[in-house]
């Protein structure tokens, strides 16, 4: 028995006893890491670098043969439904700050600041956050018929105003896309700003109260800074969101009228059905870009006490 | 009416303020705009449900009537057995099912490695992880599609169900909540040499139920709703999600014999009734997880 023993010590500075140890530490978490890694190849990195490639090549039926260098961007630029979809998007970002991005936070300040009926109005502005985007394009598609007879042109004329075209006069097309966007999205948004305003310490409230402060100043000193961290996100958020607008347009107008509407992600999806699939790609390389490059720029903005800390 | 606010203790008005008659008028604002805001939230879903009973020729009729003349409820039954709706409905409920089995399993599994296991080169990968939120996910769909079609696997179930595997939101809250967890589990987990696999499938699933709900009805919702993928990928109308199939009806409303806008209508409501079941249903978890959808910062 004794005689057997030596064989079992192991050299432990033998390179193959550290390759052992590295595998025995690391192979059970490659493994583990293994199938997440390749659907997230299938679904996200290999589509995303295929379509770089695309944008850059010229393209037969459904593949690409050749590189193209710059062309597919240049005829995109030249495209006149591209600078409409550029300068729509925005729009939808302008409308969508003045008409989503308040009424969540105000919504859920009151939603704190309420006793009674707690239940009612959260279950209440959170429902239309669980209808599917498309039944609700289909849906306010129903609401704005811009027939006379129909229910929003009754009720218009009813309160004495006149009959609106709604989504065919283009004036008021993507206000209206973002309204609908906004009454679905806007209470879960709002539940996300409640729970924030849950963590403030009363005794925050309690210490403002004995310096003098009157309710605007609570609201100014107190609410708002503990607040802020989550404005800022959700407004990131909410941009990268609205950049990539999409369906709503899709059912509600088909882009038009005479492309009052037509959105970046929109015009890419048209291009593909005109089996045009690398100016479909060029299209979407040029909106994630836009999006990567805004929000850095937002980062460094809203962040600029990190960087001074690291030049110090 | 305004006893309860006597015992209100935290906020921007507590107690004090609402002794001042002031601050019980603002208090009545605060309840009137948030009765405006629930009334616009519901209002919409409610006028769809009431209209779907009426006539085509009923929705446009001066002067407007908001209610049909005849509530026919039969008018549900006629619809679905016109459309054979039953069949999308199956199929909607196959891709959910699936979707949420992959979603917690495939996230779970690389969040589990991200969070505990950190076995070397971890990081480039949760970096690129990280790099994907950004980038808009509809915009290389065109590539993606391309993929499905090499792989022959159009009009299956398969690619709408992983699809949810690869999901950074769901990876980076599940990554939160096993961080979480107390370290000696996993300590007692490898002590008695529990394997990686059977240590998250026996230990840390288990225990980590609260956000597996959270997960399992962001993706029952999300995969419910979820439109471009299925509609490139199922073209065969036995495999079309409810979704897919009600896009499809209203694009080809206008060659469909004895389909008009009101049955579309009709439509529309019979899918919204079963996320208007789960909602109530679940409807505490489902408030609770919009609150975990903040904790992602």
């Amino acid at each position: 028995m004794e005689n057997s023993l030596p064989s079992k010590i192991i050299d432990r500075t033998s390179s193959s006893y550290k390759i052992k140890k590295f595998l025995r530490k690391n192979l059970g978490g490659w493994l583990i890491m293994l199938p997440g890694l390749a659907l997230f190849t299938f679904f996200v990195w290999k589509p995303l670098f295929q379509n770089i490639i695309l944008s850059f090549s010229h393209t037969m039926g459904m593949k690409a043969v050749g590189f193209a260098g710059f062309e597919n961007y240049k005829s995109v630029f030249q495209d006149v439904f591209f600078i409409d979809a550029l300068v729509n998007t925005f729009k939808y970002l302008f409308w969508s700050i003045i008409i989503g991005f308040f009424i969540p936070i105000i919504l859920g300040i009151l939603l704190s600041e309420v006793v009674h009926f707690r239940g009612f109005f959260r279950l209440g502005i959170y429902f239309p956050s669980i209808v599917s985007g498309m039944a609700v394009a289909i849906m306010w598609s129903y609401l704005f018929d811009p027939n006379p007879g129909a229910v929003l042109n009754q009720l218009l004329a009813r309160l004495g105003f006149k009959y609106s075209g709604f989504l065919s006069n283009p004036k008021l097309t993507i206000p209206l896309i973002i309204l609908t966007m906004t009454w679905r999205g806007a209470g879960a948004t709002a539940l996300i700003y409640l729970s924030s305003l849950q963590n403030i310490s009363n005794s925050q409230y309690e210490a403002a109260r004995i310096d003098g402060a009157n309710w605007f100043n609570r609201l100014r000193f107190v609410t708002f800074p503990h607040l802020m961290p989550t404005i800022k996100l959700l407004f990131i958020l909410q941009v990268i969101s609205v950049f990539q607008v999409f369906y709503e347009p899709m059912v509600m107008t088909g882009g038009g009228p005479n492309g009052a509407s037509v959105s970046l992600l929109l015009l890419s999806y048209n291009y593909y059905q005109q089996m045009e699939l690398s100016k479909s790609a060029a299209v979407a390389v040029i909106l994630s870009l836009i999006i990567i490059v805004l929000t850095v720029i937002y980062l460094r903005l809203s962040n600029p006490n990190k960087r001074e800390a690291k030049n110090v | 009416m305004f006893k309860a606010l006597q015992s209100k203790t935290n906020g921007i008005f507590n107690y004090s303020d609402y002794k001042k008659p002031v601050y019980k008028i603002v208090y009545c604002i605060i309840l009137f705009f948030l009765f405006v805001a629930a009334l616009t939230a519901i209002t919409p879903p409610l006028w769809l449900f009431i209209s779907s009973f009426k006539e085509a020729s009923e929705l446009t009729s001066v002067p407007y009537r908001l209610f049909p003349k005849v509530f026919d409820i039969g008018k549900i039954v006629s619809v679905w057995k016109m459309l054979n709706f039953g069949k999308y409905f199956l199929n909607s409920i196959i891709v959910v099912l699936g979707a949420v089995v992959c979603s917690i399993v495939f996230n779970g599994l690389l969040a589990y490695s991200f969070a505990i296991l950190k076995p070397r080169g971890y990081k480039f990968f949760y970096g690129l992880v990280l790099l994907s939120y950004m980038i808009p996910a509809f915009s290389s769909i065109v590539p993606l599609f391309l993929s499905i079609v090499d792989l022959k696997l159009q009009n299956t179930f398969i690619p709408l169900w992983l699809m949810f595997g690869a999901n950074a939101f769901y990876l980076m809250m599940m990554k939160n909540y096993f961080e979480s967890l107390p370290k000696s589990i996993f300590e007692a987990a490898a002590m008695d040499k529990c394997g990686a696999f059977k240590t998250f499938f026996l230990i840390v699933l288990p225990l980590s139920k609260p956000i597996i709900g959270v997960v399992a009805i962001f993706t029952m919702t999300a995969a419910w709703s979820d439109f471009l993928l299925p509609y490139l990928v199922l073209q065969d109308d036995n495999m079309m999600t409810v979704i897919v199939k009600i896009y499809n009806l209203k694009d080809t409303m206008g060659s469909m014999q004895g389909f008009g806008p009101d049955k579309l209508l009709m439509v529309l409501t019979i899918s919204i009734i079963p996320q208007i079941l789960i909602f109530l249903i679940f409807q505490k978890r489902i408030t609770a997880s919009a609150y975990a959808g903040a904790v992602k910062e």
